[in-house]
């Protein structure tokens, strides 16, 4: 059993920074082990940044997804831009049907200022926000005839979830119609601010027949009463007391529902393994992070994902042996996919197009795209499918063909891939040049015997050659940036 | 030692069997049916995205003296400026099976935009399954569909389809049942135990070795295959999947490229019918029969059975149009009738047609009442079942359409067996399709694929037979 205060292995440190950020550099490792050596310390290390004031820049939505990428190629607040991407999913709004990109980039920006911060603050700006407002129809809900749509995602999806740990229903139908009520006739002004036009609005005296605006009387722990959500009144305070009702909603063991569910996720993102089917063991995990880090009460994202990032939950897959029936392995996003290449092999974006300079010089968002991750288009509002989700035989082609086009991109500068700023290119032992090319990539500790066998076998053209000559120019263009692609078209290179 | 690629797959073939056991059909990732599942035949999901306006394309004939539907009708949809009325004499009425409601006894006509259907219906390939549903409908698209491709009505969060909890039975990680013509694996074919071949054309579907060197191909593809394996024999379930997923890659990337320039070789007629068309329907039909000519010419390593594809374009909340050509929803029927009869046509010519089964489906029909131009999101609405072994004709009751039985402007849905318009539940579609077309067991479907739910028989599907009698 490990604590904060467990010293840190150097796979420790590269599995911290692969999970947290965007691969491992080897001088990113270094620095946590020489300075940050104990799982608190790295973590209040990754923690420590200033959550940043400012959206993804541009004149269009392929321009922002551009800049956003771009900062996360960046690698400088790799934990930022992971919970910003989290949140990303958690509150997914997509740009196709909003049809606005400047609201999308200020969502982005609410999600950047907050993703350390009071998460039940958090859901209350979320309500509002104008993206979302037109995403899930708040703007056309009137009182003739409540909109359930943004109701029924803020319990099911962004709040409490469908059912709690043990099955039980967390929320009924009815309570899906009361809380469209409190939502009805907000609209926003011409500057995008949200205001409540209360001739839109559901007051109680308008439709006795509704009932009064009561929820959960019988789920969520609140007995046959129920919770009323006007207890300080009808109008514009409605919203925010339906949120910290729902932020009281307890499972059927007397358990923070809400506290439970995003422990959880968080704990799928960061830690991986099948939170999504709890079993005690699981549920054990969830408890313990939610009481080490007081989420249940102070709602601090950062001290939720400290309590992770210092957890056993999050750490005992570090060091597991490649490939063992009981390793925990993780699709990598395709972002992560991206940025991880082009941070690793040292590759930068330039222009506002962005191309990969190999291949056909496709656009960053195009491969992202056709990998199926496109910033700001979530396919729907229950975001990304995680996981082997990830990876059908279209996106195994998409990975492949971007990672061949990294190898293959030659030119000027730091849009090119120059292997000789990577290995030693004096090298001349199959067995040292593999060695070195999966130390760049990162998965050295992650591949078997085996595999390491087949990249030896194809770099020596399956036993041809016993010596390889790195300074011969197609050697390098065949051989070495074939090794390079190899490795990242490799099954083990899609896990982390 | 360098080792060669036979030794490769002698060695992972003894790891998996190691591991799993000395069967090939205990191997989880080479699991092929016998004959359990569809044997030589094949099938073909086709999505109408959106929500596709049920109304406006199975729609009551009769002129409004002695048919309620027709009056309901008329009442729900006006005629004149934005109006979506399909006058009676613009409407499809084909010969063959009778096309008249059987509760009201109103006649029933296609879509002007369906003529290619309806010549289909003519000939007695066509089901018609009018009502298909399911109690308080969502008017979410997001919702709905996943209720469908689920087969989940009581969203109970069923991870998988329920195609896809047939293959996954079925089929192994190795192996590629089912082509989905699109970017991301259908819902309805969702599971991870098997390949499903996402290609939106099989011609780019090569595998990138190398973009300068061809002459290092064959080596990145011996590695690439190698890594698969061992991936597939790690032990590892993630791992292991995406193993597969390579796997089924490399050899899909062999095959399939090439039976785009076959087909074009071997059947330029058909490959010039579809391109007359022009639509994308046309064209991912096209690249299904291309995989079908492949699986019956015996190219190695196509054996895809199972098929999906999607038209979009049916959310027509606004500018819907009635029956002229050039409007909306007439050039939506008018894609996907004239591509169903064309690509039943190249079925026939390959000698396929008693052996292929298309179903039609759509998250939701639209709203019976229209708005300004268009209509809003619905409820219930007709699916079609084509094939040479279909029997054609009308199944199922036409929702009432009375503006006084409407619920906020839509049909109601009800299993109640003393309703006359008793609804269709869309798992009974499922259920026959399972039953009768890919021969799994009423037990099985039950069991595994269609679970049946608790509750109010007159509201909740309770029927047990699947035999709607369409095949």
């Amino acid at each position: 059993m490990g604590d904060e205060n467990t010293a840190l292995s150097a796979a420790d440190a590269r599995h911290l920074l692969r999970r947290t950020g965007f691969g491992a550099l080897p001088k990113e490792v270094d620095k946590i082990l020489s300075k940050y050596p104990t799982r608190g310390a790295a973590a209040d290390f990754l923690l420590s940044f200033k959550p940043a004031n400012f959206r993804p820049g541009g004149k269009d939505i392929r321009e922002r997804r551009v800049k956003w990428f771009k900062y996360m190629l960046k690698g400088k607040r790799g934990l930022q831009e992971k919970l910003v991407l989290f949140l990303h999913d958690h509150f997914a709004t997509n740009d196709s049907t909003v049809g606005d990109d400047l609201q999308m980039a200020n969502q982005n920006r609410l999600l950047r200022k907050s993703c350390k911060g009071d998460f039940k603050q958090l859901v209350k700006d979320i309500n509002l926000d104008p993206a979302m407002m037109d995403f899930l129809d708040t703007v056309r809900n009137r009182k003739e005839q409540p909109n359930e749509n943004y109701p029924r995602e803020l319990v099911e999806l962004f709040t409490c979830g469908v059912t709690d740990f043990h099955g039980n229903a967390n929320y009924e139908q009815e309570d899906i119609v009361q809380i469209a009520r409190a939502f009805t006739g907000w609209r926003l002004d011409d500057k995008d601010r949200a205001f409540l036009q209360e001739s839109r609005h559901d007051f109680m005296d308008d439709f006795p027949e509704r009932g009064p605006k009561v929820i959960l009387t019988n789920t969520g722990g609140f007995g046959p009463a129920g919770r009323s959500f006007t207890t300080r009144g009808e109008g514009a305070t409605e919203i925010e007391e339906v949120i910290d009702i729902l932020f009281e909603h307890t499972d059927s063991d007397g358990r923070n529902t809400v506290a439970r569910r995003m422990a959880r996720r968080l704990l799928e993102y960061f830690a991986h393994g099948a939170y999504s089917t709890p079993s005690p063991t699981t549920i054990a995990a969830v408890d313990a992070v939610v009481t080490q880090s007081s989420f249940d009460s102070n709602w601090s994202l950062e001290a939720l994902v400290r309590a992770i990032l210092v957890s056993d939950a999050f750490y005992e897959t570090a060091t597991a042996a490649p490939n063992g029936p009981g390793t925990a392995r993780s699709v990598k996003w395709p972002i992560d996919y991206a940025v991880t290449s082009m941070r690793l092999l040292g590759m930068k974006l330039k222009g506002r197009d962005a191309r990969v300079d190999g291949g056909n010089r496709r656009r960053i968002v195009d491969h992202l795209e056709d990998m199926g991750q496109e910033l700001f288009e979530p396919p729907s509002v229950f975001g990304w499918d995680w996981e082997n989700a990830w990876i059908t035989s279209r996106t195994v082609l998409s990975r492949a063909t971007f990672a061949r086009d990294l190898t293959v991109a030659r030119g000027n500068g730091s849009t090119s891939f120059r292997p000789g700023k990577l290995i030693d290119m004096t090298l001349t032992s199959p067995d040292a040049i593999v060695d070195a090319v999966t130390d760049v990539l990162g998965v050295t500790d992650r591949i078997s015997s085996t595999e390491r066998t087949i990249f030896m076998d194809y770099l020596t053209d399956e036993g041809a050659e016993a010596s390889i000559d790195l300074e011969d120019e197609d050697v390098v263009e065949r051989k070495l940036a074939g090794l390079f692609a190899v490795v990242m078209q490799s099954p083990a290179y899609q896990l982390h | 030692m360098a080792i060669s690629r036979r030794q490769f797959l002698g060695r992972s073939g003894a790891t998996a069997g190691g591991l799993f056991g000395a069967s090939l059909f205990g191997n989880p990732f080479t699991r092929h049916a016998l004959g359990m599942t569809l044997g030589d035949r094949y099938i073909v999901s086709l999505f109408l995205d959106g929500g596709n306006d049920g109304l406006n394309t199975i729609t009551p004939v009769d002129d409004g003296t002695s048919g309620s539907l027709r009056a309901g009708y008329e009442t729900a949809r006006h005629s004149g400026g934005g109006g979506l009325r399909l006058s009676p004499g613009t409407l499809l009425v084909p010969g063959g099976p009778s096309l008249v409601d059987p509760n009201s006894t109103t006649p029933l006509g296609f879509h002007p935009g369906l003529g290619g259907l309806a010549n289909l219906y003519a000939q007695g390939k066509v089901a018609v399954v009018q009502g298909c549903g399911y109690p308080n409908p969502s008017l979410s698209h997001d919702t709905s569909s996943t209720i469908w491709e689920a087969a989940d009505p009581t969203r109970s969060g069923l991870g998988t389809g329920w195609l896809g909890r047939h293959l996954a039975a079925h089929f192994g990680s190795s192996d590629i049942p089912a082509v989905a013509i699109r970017g991301s694996i259908p819902g309805e074919y969702r599971q991870t135990a098997t390949s499903v071949l996402t290609a939106s054309r099989v011609r780019y579907f090569d595998y990138p070795y190398d973009g300068r060197n061809g002459s290092d191909s064959g080596f990145r593809r011996n590695a690439l295959m190698a890594l698969a394996d061992e991936s597939l024999a790690s032990g590892q379930l993630v791992q292991a999947q995406v193993g597969a997923a390579n796997r089924s890659t490399l050899l899909a990337a062999d095959s399939y490229p090439g039976l785009h320039d076959t087909y074009e070789d071997e059947r330029p007629a058909f490959d010039q019918m579809y391109d007359d068309l022009g639509t994308g329907t046309a064209r991912d039909l096209r690249e299904i029969a291309k995989v079908i000519y492949g699986v019956e010419s015996g190219v190695p390593n196509v054996d895809a059975r199972y098929f999906e594809l999607r038209n979009g374009g049916y959310d027509t909340h606004s500018d819907q149009g009635a029956g002229n050509p050039g409007s909306r929803h007439y050039d939506l029927h008018d894609e996907v009738g004239s591509a169903l009869e064309t690509f039943y046509a190249d079925c026939a010519d390959m000698g396929v047609a008693d052996r292929i089964c298309i179903f039609v489906w759509s998250e939701f029909s639209r709203r019976i009442e229209q708005n300004d131009t268009g209509t809003d999101h619905g409820s219930q609405g007709p699916m079609f079942v084509i094939g040479g072994a279909v029997n054609g004709g009308l199944y199922g009751n036409h929702p009432d359409i009375a503006e006084s039985s409407l619920d906020n402007g839509n049909s109601v849905y009800s299993q109640d067996p003393a309703n006359p318009y008793r609804s269709t539940d869309f798992r009974d579609v499922y259920g026959t399709l399972l039953k009768h077309w890919v021969n799994v067991s009423h037990a099985t479907i039950l069991s595994d694929i269609l679970p049946l739910d608790a509750g109010d028989p007159d509201q909740w599907w309770t029927t047990e037979d699947f035999d709607l009698g369409f095949l």
